[in-house]
């Protein structure tokens, strides 16, 4: 479906004709969430926020929010900072197949299914923005420039990259994530125009410090049986299409509606699963679907399109303008949990912290064509996960549908393993 | 007592298993094609029809496959791998514990615990490399029917390698292979080591004990063969494999006091 060098005729043609495709896969997907019978009023601002494409929707954002879009990949850059020196930090993610099959033709065959998605979303519309901020993680966010150039994106923000050190144990690491934050800190000043006060980040840490109490809000009820895995994911999906504030507050309005009628027997134990892996980004939903279809119930996750699309509560002792960098850089770094971390054991000890709180006894470990990091980390977290007896499936999958069968065999046998 | 009926509509073939008691009374299979329920229910009325019974000697169905959900009747639906090792354990009265099933277009790898149970799996994801289709594939290509595969690759004098389990290349690689000469027996052979590895690969080496057989392709002893050699186990395989599966299906009746 390439179209790089096609006449600009045939180009458009092309490119209209993905634009309808990458159109029809949130709209399809919306519309069947719109008739589940667990469907909620509640649920609106999140489906609105969801009802157009990526690229359109982070123009959306930028409209809702009434601040410049400062783009991002990755969970590492400090959203309270990026939000106190007044822009909105949007992630750009997109599950698209249709976008992805737009961007194949200009990429190695393997590329992570996730990027190509975004590039061809940018492709078709490059939404306005006053930069991007890039933390160097896997190979393949390294490579994005280049790879924006390959796909022929007319985007011309500015790259700011943050050069990640994978070793978060050590101190000189630590140091150097300090120093790049600071330098951050000074790039969005430049952009903005103006410094970031102490005043003003106290202020966005508080707003963020809300929404990391809606979400762990909505966990309990995930883990509760009151919110369906799939509606959690979704909530998790429109965090950035929103300002931080406003999707706290349609959060909050959706907790004081989860009854709990719609409980799911706890000691339903063996359908009850930790979800782990390769991010899944909506409208590719297939993975959530299926396991649902199969019976399973996410109970917890440690994916960055869901649970950890932004981190924690930022943990603010000394409240100088000087704490306040250094707890957002520490809790950027050392919580984090992607695995391009050499040194990442509270991976595999989140998911048995979360184990007693969450009662799920199996593992359900994504991967996506091409993530090599999520991929390796499969195979190094299947043995001591099994060992403390929770049951573990690695699905390797894409966008495409064509496996859907074949996955739900597998999650179906996976039920049934005591 | 009442019959249980196990029906397995996989992605070649449709398998139907009529029992009493856990007591196998018939067997059959037809192909599958559009219309799945109809022709799984023909399948049944031939079934009970040679048996000389009705309709209301039936306790109850249960179905598997990737088709479970298109027939409408069933009062039970198991998944393949559950519904495999059941009937596989049950079958060989309890001695199965590592299991290679090949299917119309997977592979999988089972291991059960001594009670029959699953407590690991492996199966092939999209790529139907070393399934049924496969040897479909070279049924086609090389002219020979599928049920002589064994006698015709046993004629191989030479050992070739084929490169690839994939069925777009394999086809590639057989086509030139033939072009050049190289006799049918020996790309048979070749085939055979090339599904039996990747089978192999799928089990892992760590394979202690007789690792069992099952599905359409194990009726070809020359796969059985190669399976042998690369493994270097015994394997054992049950004089009706394709019906393994559907018989386990018939079981999760039983399991749902139904039977």
């Amino acid at each position: 479906m390439s179209c790089a060098g096609a006449p600009p005729d045939r180009r458009q043609r092309i490119e209209q004709k993905a634009a309808q495709k990458v159109a029809a896969e949130s709209e399809q997907l919306l519309a069947a969430l719109r008739q589940r019978e667990d469907c909620r009023p509640e649920f609106e601002a999140f489906l609105r926020c969801l009802s157009t494409t990526s690229a359109a929707s982070a123009a959306d954002a930028a409209r809702r929010s009434g601040r410049p879009l400062l783009k991002l990949l990755c969970v590492q850059a400090p959203l309270e900072l990026i939000h106190a020196a007044g822009f909105h930090p949007f992630r750009v993610f997109s599950g698209s197949l249709a976008a992805s099959a737009l961007a194949a033709g200009n990429l190695p065959a393997l590329t992570c299914p996730l990027l190509r998605a975004v590039l061809g979303e940018l492709r078709l519309n490059a939404a306005p923005a006053a930069g991007w901020v890039l933390p160097a993680t896997c190979d393949w966010v390294t490579r994005f420039p280049e790879m924006l150039r390959l796909c022929e994106v007319d985007d011309s923000s500015a790259i700011w990259w943050l050069e990640l050190p994978r070793l978060k144990n050590r101190a000189d690491g630590r140091e150097r994530w300090l120093t790049e934050i600071w330098r951050l800190k000074e790039f969005l000043e430049r952009l903005a125009g103006r410094g970031i006060g102490r005043n003003a980040l106290l202020d966005s840490i508080a707003a963020y410090a809300r929404a990391a109490a809606a979400r762990q809000k909505l966990r309990q009820a995930r883990i509760e049986g009151r919110l369906a895995p799939l509606w959690f994911m979704l909530v998790m999906s429109a965090f950035f299409l929103d300002e931080v504030s406003a999707w706290t507050a349609s959060v909050e309005r959706l907790l004081a509606v989860l009854t709990p009628q719609r409980t799911q027997a706890r000691e339903n134990g063996s359908g009850r699963v930790f979800l782990a892996g390769s991010p899944i980004v909506f409208p590719n939903f297939k993975l959530p679907l299926l396991l649902e279809e199969a019976g399973l119930s996410v109970v917890a996750d440690d994916l960055c399109s869901s649970e950890r699309i932004f981190p924690g509560t930022t943990v603010v002792e000394d409240e100088s303008l000087f704490g306040l960098v250094s707890a957002l850089a520490g809790s950027y770094h050392q919580g984090c949990l992607c695995p391009v971390f050499a040194d990442n054991e509270r991976r595999v000890n989140n998911i048995f912290n979360q184990r007693d709180e969450a009662g799920f006894q199996g593992v359900v470990f994504n991967v996506l064509k091409g993530c090599h990091p999520y991929d390796l980390e499969s195979y190094s977290l299947e043995a001591p996960l099994k060992a403390q007896g929770l049951k573990f499936i690695r699905l390797e999958t894409d966008y495409t549908q064509e496996d859907r069968q074949n996955l739900l065999t597998r999650l179906e046998a996976y039920r049934g393993i005591r | 007592m009442k019959l249980q009926i196990g029906i397995d509509l996989g992605s070649t073939a449709i398998k139907t298993v009529i029992a009493r008691d856990g007591e196998i009374l018939w067997r059959g299979r037809t192909n599958t094609a559009p219309g799945q329920e109809a022709h799984a229910t023909r399948l049944i009325e031939s079934g009970l029809g040679e048996l000389r019974l009705t309709a209301d000697a039936v306790g109850g169905v249960a179905v598997t496959g990737y088709g479970k959900k298109l027939f409408a009747g069933a009062r039970v639906r198991v998944d393949e791998i559950s519904a495999n090792a059941a009937g596989l354990f049950r079958l060989s009265g309890g001695a199965a514990r590592t299991i290679v099933n090949i299917g119309g277009q997977d592979l999988k790898a089972l291991r059960l615990d001594e009670n029959g149970r699953v407590t690991d799996f492996r199966m092939n994801d999209k790529c139907a490399a070393g399934t049924g289709r496969f040897f479909e594939l070279a049924a086609r290509l090389l002219d020979i029917p599928l049920d002589q595969f064994a006698a015709v690759s046993r004629q191989a004098r030479l050992e070739l390698e084929l490169n690839s389990t994939c069925v777009v290349f394999a086809e590639s690689e057989m086509v030139s292979l033939l072009a050049r000469g190289t006799p049918r027996e020996e790309i048979l052979k070749a085939l055979h080591r090339s599904v039996a590895r990747r089978a192999a690969g799928l089990l892992g080496r760590d394979v202690s004990g007789p690792v069992w057989l099952d599905g359409g392709p194990a009726r070809n002893a020359g796969l059985v063969e190669a399976l042998e050699d690369e493994l270097m186990t015994e394997i054992k395989v049950l004089e009706e494999p394709q019906h393994t599966v559907a018989y386990g299906a018939l079981l999760a009746l039983q399991a749902a006091g139904d039977g």
